[in-house]
């Protein structure tokens, strides 16, 4: 009897799981991919927008430009409230645009030293007070002096560093060539500039929950990473923009309670979907928008050079014969991402498909050398996030039929930064790269010696990326990453895997630049251009 | 005189007395925990790129590059005047954190364990009445299921099906009891019957169990049977008193692992709650947020027990009466 009731109850229990897995993804037929015919903006509404609670969806350390260490996840909601002087506009690769939206335009000297950024005349903050250079002035100083990565790091001049030439005119000075300093702004906390009056009116505590800005929308009020609700401000300087009343920020825990919310109508969008299976439900689905973003910033495993094993250049090779990127990305992801084979993707600038020499998937190669070197042991980590597990999990499975012995970890972000500190890590996956390779989680971040990120330390490759940096020529910077990754490939200190992108899904009726059409990402997600979404009003 | 001399005040008056160590080893042995973790709370407030020379600024700023001793005590001597210190990421006093979001995560726990004990006393009750029939194996077979699924895969399949299917109730967001008593409780039930019905699955068969081991084996039963008194009086009138000594006790001991839940079940329906501000919290190595949730979970769970003993002197009149 008893034996009977427990597998009535074994069933019941493996039927749930099954429901909970086949997530109810209603309609039918339908790609959804992208956002075809949107038609003409409609004025109104009230927008729910969800993000994922571990990344976009937390805000810990408020929302002040000059301490919010991430603002980087953080890119959406800022750009709501503040906008941005500069920012990255639809298309991919050289076909998107960094946009003067706050700021009118730019002028780079001949020897890139001098920067003079001209602002739009006319704006106000949304608390009425002007938009002008002085606040400029005040929020670059700010920032270049606060110690979190909310810092531009800018390599300014020690005097006049930053100008304010005129009303509508800011100068910045440096030590040395900068041309990429405008194509960083977009994922820069410097882009986002804040009102002074209201910072001195407020004080810094206050003002870090309830910022004023010059953005389409203002804050109403902000639960700490929870709940962030915003109004359409009443100052913004494009005239009938934004086009919604209100927008709202709901931080949830994870894709699926996303996916949920959207189909049962609670929310109208979600930013950075990741799990495949419900990318693929998503697009299925004709009530929903999906845009797989442009892919910018390619998977990496990172090989620390300075510890055994990977002090030995045969180690490193056998982990580049060993791995086969394209089984993993249509294993895990339906042969979705474009395979990579340096540190660009195909939504970036100077995007390098294949590189001449590179070494790919060859088992008997990659057992020879195992076999000749004695064996290998890797320990292999990551950050704790679903894909990196996965993509982890594969590489395990694929090295250890090459004869090489895997432990695979992944931690969350303090961890990881602490094994880095450590300088004892073998092998990392990470990312690397973004819409410029200077820009964000870009190039340097993971391969120049001066980087605690890196496990390259080689001159010859810090020269590379500092001349590719330093040249105003778009050509010859191209021609240097070009030479960056043939070098990476030739000494094999990364192999890299596919430029993966996150989804933004958006229900039927929502649409805007970013939501559900492309922009490429500078870190990881795309800037969203707030002030021209809209929803169609029934 | 008196005073001293009511049992139940002798209880509470021992029990205050025992809290105070608890609460003080929970408080040390969660500051160790927090500073023994690998990783600064500079470094994670600071974020990947900081140098080594920012973090050390920071954490002179924070104070947190002094002795843990000389930090533990400060943090207590402030807990003492009520002030619980400032978060480190945000910089707002941990007070008023609390303030906002302990509210919602009482109403989702007062609400499961209501939800829960609503459904656990009557289907228990008709269980025992009688044992082995129709509805006690299928009390057992729910009861089963339910506790082989985790709650959080029982909260998408209820989202799945009331508010995606039949759209009855929402699937994400709080509504303030303030703005709206009816969409409060609409927006909590999900969430709640997702916590609540692991705990109905579990409370029922243990009721059930005892309920039916009285039943069957008690004198004092048999003695009532004897006397004429129907099944159902003697089921619910005396058998039903006494197993409610064993329901209270596990109810009570459940209390701490039901934070855990609301973490989960926080971030799935979007609730601005404790148990998400204390996931943020160890995220970010926020010291002062976890200590001071840490501590109230402590003495929520203190104060359970408290309240558990004071009913048994409520059931028992022999305890009430310093007679065992």
């Amino acid at each position: 009897m008893r034996s009977r009731i427990r597998l009535a109850s074994l069933a019941c229990t493996a039927a749930l799981s099954l429901l909970a897995a086949a997530c109810g993804g209603g309609g039918g037929g339908g790609s959804g991919q992208g956002d075809a015919d949107p038609g003409t903006p409609q004025r109104g509404g009230e927008l729910i927008v969800l993000e994922e609670a571990g990344y976009s969806g937390a805000w810990p350390s408020g929302l002040d430009p000059a301490t919010n260490t991430t603002g980087g996840a953080n890119l959406t909601e800022m750009n709501a409230i503040f906008g941005g002087l500069f920012q990255l506009g639809e298309g991919e690769g050289e076909n998107a645009e960094i946009i003067p939206k706050l700021a009118s335009g730019y002028e780079l000297s001949e020897d890139g030293k001098t920067a003079t950024i001209t602002l739009r005349e006319g704006v106000q903050f949304s608390d009425g007070t002007p938009f002008n250079a002085e606040a400029v002035a005040w929020n670059f100083k700010r920032n270049s002096e606060s110690p979190c990565t909310c810092n531009p790091r800018w390599p300014l001049t020690k005097k006049d560093g930053i100008v304010v030439k005129d009303e509508y005119t800011v100068e910045l000075n440096f030590t040395r060539p900068y041309p990429t300093l405008i194509n960083r702004f977009p994922v820069s906390n410097v882009n986002w500039v804040a009102s002074p009056t209201a910072f001195e009116e407020m004080g810094e505590d206050e003002f870090k929950q309830k910022p004023v800005g010059a953005g389409p929308f203002k804050v109403v009020s902000n639960t700490v990473s929870s709940e962030l609700v915003l109004e359409r401000n009443p100052n913004y300087f494009e005239e009938g923009k934004p086009y919604l009343d209100k927008l709202t920020f709901k931080a949830i825990g994870g894709d699926q309670a996303a996916y949920q919310a959207i189909l049962a109508g609670q929310a109208h969008a979600y930013e950075g979907m990741t799990t495949t299976p419900l990318v693929e439900q998503a697009r299925n689905n004709d009530q929903i928008t999906t845009t797989i973003q442009p892919a910018t910033s390619p998977y990496v495993v990172q090989l620390n050079t300075k510890a055994e094993p990977f002090n030995d250049k045969r180690a490193r090779e056998a982990i580049y014969y060993a791995t086969d990127p394209e089984a993993i990305n249509k294993g895990l992801f339906n042969g979705w991402y474009p395979i990579s084979q340096s540190f660009t993707g195909p939504g970036g600038l100077f995007h390098q498909p294949t590189v001449p020499g590179y070494r790919t998937y060859d088992l008997e190669k990659a057992k020879q050398i195992v076999q000749d070197m004695g064996g290998l042991e890797v320990e292999l980590g990551t950050l704790k996030t679903y894909v990196a597990d996965q993509v982890n999990k594969a590489l395990q499975s694929q090295w250890e039929k090459a004869g090489i012995d895997v432990t695979i970890h992944s931690w969350e972000l303090s961890t990881l930064i602490t094994e880095f500190e450590s300088k004892k890590w073998q092998a990392m996956l990470q990312t690397a790269g973004s819409w410029d390779p200077e820009a964000g989680v870009g190039v340097p971040f993971r391969f120049r010696s001066d980087s605690p990120f890196t496990g390259v330390f080689d001159p010859k490759l810090d020269k590379l990326l500092n001349d590719a940096a330093a040249t105003l020529d778009e050509q010859e910077r191209a021609e240097l990453y070009a030479e960056a990754g043939k070098y990476i490939s030739d000494e094999a200190y990364a192999p890299f895997l596919f430029a993966f992108a996150p989804a933004n899904i958006a229900a039927k009726g929502v649409h805007g630049p970013g939501l559900t059409t492309k922009i490429p990402p500078m870190l990881v997600q795309p800037g969203i251009l707030w002030e021209d979404v809209w929803m169609s009003q029934q | 005189m008196a005073l001293t001399r009511s049992p139940s005040l002798r209880l509470i008056g021992r029990r205050l007395a025992t809290a105070v160590p608890v609460l003080l080893g929970v408080t040390v042995l969660t500051f160790l925990v927090l500073n023994l973790m690998p990783g600064s709370a500079a470094q994670q407030l600071l974020g990947a790129n900081a140098t080594p020379e920012q973090v050390r600024q920071l954490e002179q700023e924070l104070n947190l590059d002094r002795p843990a001793v000389v930090r533990y005590w400060e943090w207590l001597s402030g807990l003492l005047t009520g002030d619980l210190g400032n978060s480190l990421a945000s910089g707002q006093p941990v007070v008023d954190l609390f303030a906002q979001r302990l509210p919602v995560s009482l109403q989702l726990i007062g609400f499961a364990f209501l939800i829960s004990l609503a459904f656990t006393i009557p289907v228990a009750l008709l269980a025992a009445r009688w044992p082995n029939g129709i509805l006690d194996r299928l009390s057992m077979m729910v009861s089963l299921t339910g506790l082989s699924v985790a709650n959080y895969v029982l909260a998408l399949v209820l989202v799945v099906i009331f508010a995606v299917k039949l759209q009855v109730l929402p699937s994400i967001g709080y509504v303030p009891l303030g703005e709206s008593v009816v969409g409060n409780i609409r927006s909590l039930v999900l969430p709640a019957v997702s916590i609540a019905f692991p705990l109905f699955c579990f409370y029922t068969r243990f009721l059930r169990g005892d309920l039916v081991e009285q039943m069957r084996g008690e004198d004092y039963v048999m003695a009532a049977r004897a006397k004429g008194i129907g099944p159902w009086r003697v089921l619910v009138r005396h058998a039903f008193r006494n197993s409610l000594f064993g329901l209270i006790t596990i109810v009570g001991l459940n209390l701490g692992t039901l934070i855990g839940a609301t973490v989960i079940i926080e971030s799935i329906f979007s609730l601005p709650g404790i148990g998400q501000l204390l996931l943020q919290g160890i995220n970010t190595r926020d010291v002062f947020v976890v200590q001071a949730v840490v501590l109230m979970l402590a003495f929520a769970v203190v104060l359970a027990n408290l309240i558990t003993d004071l009913l048994y002197a409520v059931l028992d009149p022999r305890i009430r009466y310093g007679q065992r």
